[in-house]
């Protein structure tokens, strides 16, 4: 019969690491002794007291639970808008919004670059019309939205269409209410965005969040962006010091054109929750903590409000594998147990089948649903800042508090974050140590598993497999085709008289250096499309109009920059 | 001669997917393994991918994309590398691709169809499968 005798093998599944995600090297506890420079009155403070590292507020989730939230971007307005509403009823409460990939790069889906993206990850958001029908049936006023797109002409843009909206409706305009990510920084180091080159990058921006805090003031127009370094390859330290030092930057340009900080209130910054359990939650804590100290110490804060930092998340993507994506569960789970550890604001947890494509709905209701069980049944929420005073976290925070220190140095040493971001510098950090991690995976010193460490045997499972088939797949080439159809349709039948009009006055703002955030706003309202929002201003920069230099500007647009010169 | 020559590779990225991660692992990959890899970077055109690869004279394309269009990108590629009679050079692919789309790019002649986290050992041998099967 030849029956074999099966090996046990202590050892197996056994650590491979000593050292955070971010390489921070750990020993096996930590004392008092590791924390003896830690003051409570100064490093930590109660919740709602200055630094703000143990939260922002003394009741903290008994007064206010996180924001839940989703991008909610699928191929149709009706699709997308559909799902808004499902989730809705099933507890959400921050509306994420995003457009597909063209659309995100500055052109309208009529240009020959689209095609091979159309649709993809999202609406094409052209005008004004398709987020009317998007955001059909969806309050306007006090409502969290959150624009989550990449390139800068995208925020401005959808901004202008989201207070176009209010205007057409009679609402109030200051009762608009979310947050733009609007970092420059993000939009070229990790997405290479065509759209506009820095320079005008950094102006647009500025110019949406003067405006916005002038008209909006519950809107938030600029959330610095560590998520996407993260998922780029940049490490906790880098993330975290890369936000602080664009929000710096940017306050003080803000500062010369005369908006101070206790002017324009909280800051917002997008995190990621990554795999490492405790170093996400002390990333957090340090987050709050760093910036209250830079906005009251370098900024000249006076006002509690703008020495506090608000953290939305988005969860990691790049975390959740293909392989057996059941396993999936465990690591959004511990992600947004992190989240609510590390007293977060907002919360849009990555989905158990995104490696296999945009969310599902089921997903999307498991996530939900997490977030649910924690509260009520895990009870975590209850007490704010519940590992505070724990050595090993107290010792990490501090320690990347120092470590985001050193970089904030080196990026000041060299010409700050702007010129390390055109230097290449950035780029070539970011590279090296997504190369450090792929290299240290592929020598089995990072265990993921199902992908290079507990396989499994055989055949994926029914579980597993449904989680597969369920994911969401591509619009077809019949869709993409009837879009260039309906897009090219839609700039025929314009008011064109009214859109010149409009539009000249876009580029002469931004010519003659005034803000270009109304003119935008009355440009939406006439049809004015993003690619040609983003295409005149430009042609006002003297560079072409189309990002791509594919298509000619079209005629009516010739025209209106001769009227103009 | 020919069998000192380092197998080439051209990473590819058409359209506006902005997901880069998956092309540029690859891209180190192959050169940990001793080939010669180039990336186009982002934001390409069929045309000048198939262009590329003649000027570079790559034995592979592998093509990258996280938005489920790969059928509608890779068929692009094939007819570009058509016109440009070169279509002795091997279209490969990876990223987010359905088994449904995976048999489509199979017919189609594009090979490997990986996903997201395939032990990179794996897709270095389909390279050099490949070539070694044309070059045989």
């Amino acid at each position: 019969m030849g029956e074999k005798t099966v090996l046990l093998d202590r050892k197996f599944g056994h650590m491979v690491r000593t050292a955070t995600q971010s390489h921070i090297e750990l020993k096996s506890y930590y004392t008092p002794e590791d924390c003896k420079e830690i003051s409570y009155e100064t490093d930590l403070g109660d919740p709602g007291e200055y630094p703000f590292t143990r939260g922002l507020y003394p009741e903290m989730y008994r007064d206010r639970l996180w924001l839940k939230s989703f991008i909610v971007s699928y191929s149709t307005p009706e699709d997308t808008n559909a799902a808004f509403k499902q989730y809705i009823a099933h507890g959400m409460t921050d509306l994420r919004l995003l457009a597909d990939l063209p659309t995100q790069s500055g052109i309208d889906p009529d240009h020959p670059f689209a095609w091979n993206s159309m649709m993809c990850g999202g609406v094409a958001t052209y005008a004004l019309h398709v987020y009317e029908k998007m955001l059909e049936g969806l309050p306007l006023e006090n409502v969290v939205y959150e624009l989550a797109h990449s390139g800068i002409s995208n925020f401005i843009y959808f901004y202008s269409l989201l207070v176009a909206l209010m205007e057409n409706r009679g609402l109030d305009i200051a009762q608009l209410r979310g947050n733009s990510i609007n970092d420059p920084v993000r939009a070229k180091l990790v997405y290479g965005s065509p759209d506009f080159p820095t320079h005008i990058d950094r102006r647009i921006c500025l110019d949406h969040i003067e405006y916005s805090v002038r008209n909006t003031p519950k809107w938030r127009p600029f959330a610095p962006n560590g998520v996407d370094p993260c998922q780029g390859g940049m490490d906790a330290v880098r993330e975290l010091g890369g936000c602080l030092a664009v929000a710096t930057t940017i306050c003080l340009d803000l500062i010369e054109r005369g908006i101070s900080i206790d002017d324009y209130g909280a800051m917002v910054f997008s995190l990621d929750a990554e795999s490492d359990f405790f170093e996400t939650i002390a990333k957090f804590r340090a987050a709050r903590r760093m910036w209250a100290r830079i906005a009251r110490e370098k900024l000249g804060a006076r006002t509690r409000n703008a020495m506090q930092l608000k953290i939305g998340i988005r969860t990691s993507g790049l975390s959740l594998q293909n392989q057996k994506p059941l396993n999936n569960t465990a690591r959004v789970t511990l992600q947004i147990l992190s989240c609510i550890l590390g007293g977060v604001n907002s919360l849009d947890a990555s989905s158990i089948d995104e490696a296999i494509g945009l969310p599902s709905y089921e997903a999307r209701v498991f996530n939900l649903d997490t977030q649910h069980i924690i509260t009520h049944e895990a009870n975590v929420p209850l007490v704010a800042d519940p590992l505070g005073g724990s050595y090993y976290l107290e010792w990490l925070t501090s320690r990347l508090e120092n470590e985001v220190n050193r970089y904030l140095d080196e990026v000041e040493a060299r010409g700050g974050i702007f010129e390390c971001l055109e230097s290449g510098w950035l780029k070539d950090l970011m590279e090296a140590n997504r190369l450090r991690v792929q290299r240290e995976r592929a020598k089995g010193k990072r265990l993921i598993v199902g992908v290079n460490a507990f396989q499994g045997e055989g055949e994926e499972g029914r579980i597993n497999q449904a989680i597969r088939d369920v994911a969401y797949k591509a619009p077809s080439v019949v869709l993409r085709e009837q879009k260039v159809r309906e897009v090219k349709e839609f700039k025929q039948n314009r008011n064109q008289e009214a859109l010149k009009r409009s539009l000249k006055e876009i580029y002469r703002a931004t010519k003659e250096g005034r803000n270009v955030t109304r003119p935008i706003i009355e440009a939406v309202k006439t049809g004015a499309t993003l690619g040609e929002v983003t295409g005149v201003i430009r042609l006002s920069y003297g560079i072409p109009y189309d990002p791509f230099e594919q298509i000619d500007m079209p005629p009516f647009v010739r025209q209106l920059v001769r009227e103009c010169d | 001669m020919h069998e000192s020559r380092k197998i080439r590779v051209l990473v590819a990225k058409i359209g506006c997917d902005i997901h880069e991660r998956g092309a540029l692992t690859l891209l180190y990959t192959f050169r940990d393994a001793g080939m010669e890899a180039i990336y186009t970077g982002r934001y390409q055109t069929p045309e000048a991918v198939a262009n590329a690869a003649v000027d570079e004279d790559v034995d592979v394309i592998a093509l990258s994309d996280h938005t489920g269009s790969m059928p509608i990108i890779a068929s692009a590629v094939l007819e570009a590398l058509r016109n440009r009679n070169a279509t002795d050079i091997h279209v490969m692919a990876g990223g987010l691709i359905s088994p449904e789309d995976a048999k489509v790019l199979n017919e189609m002649g594009v090979s490997g169809n990986y996903g997201p986290g395939t032990p990179p050992d794996l897709i270095v041998e389909h390279v050099k499968r490949l070539v070694k099967k044309a070059t045989a």
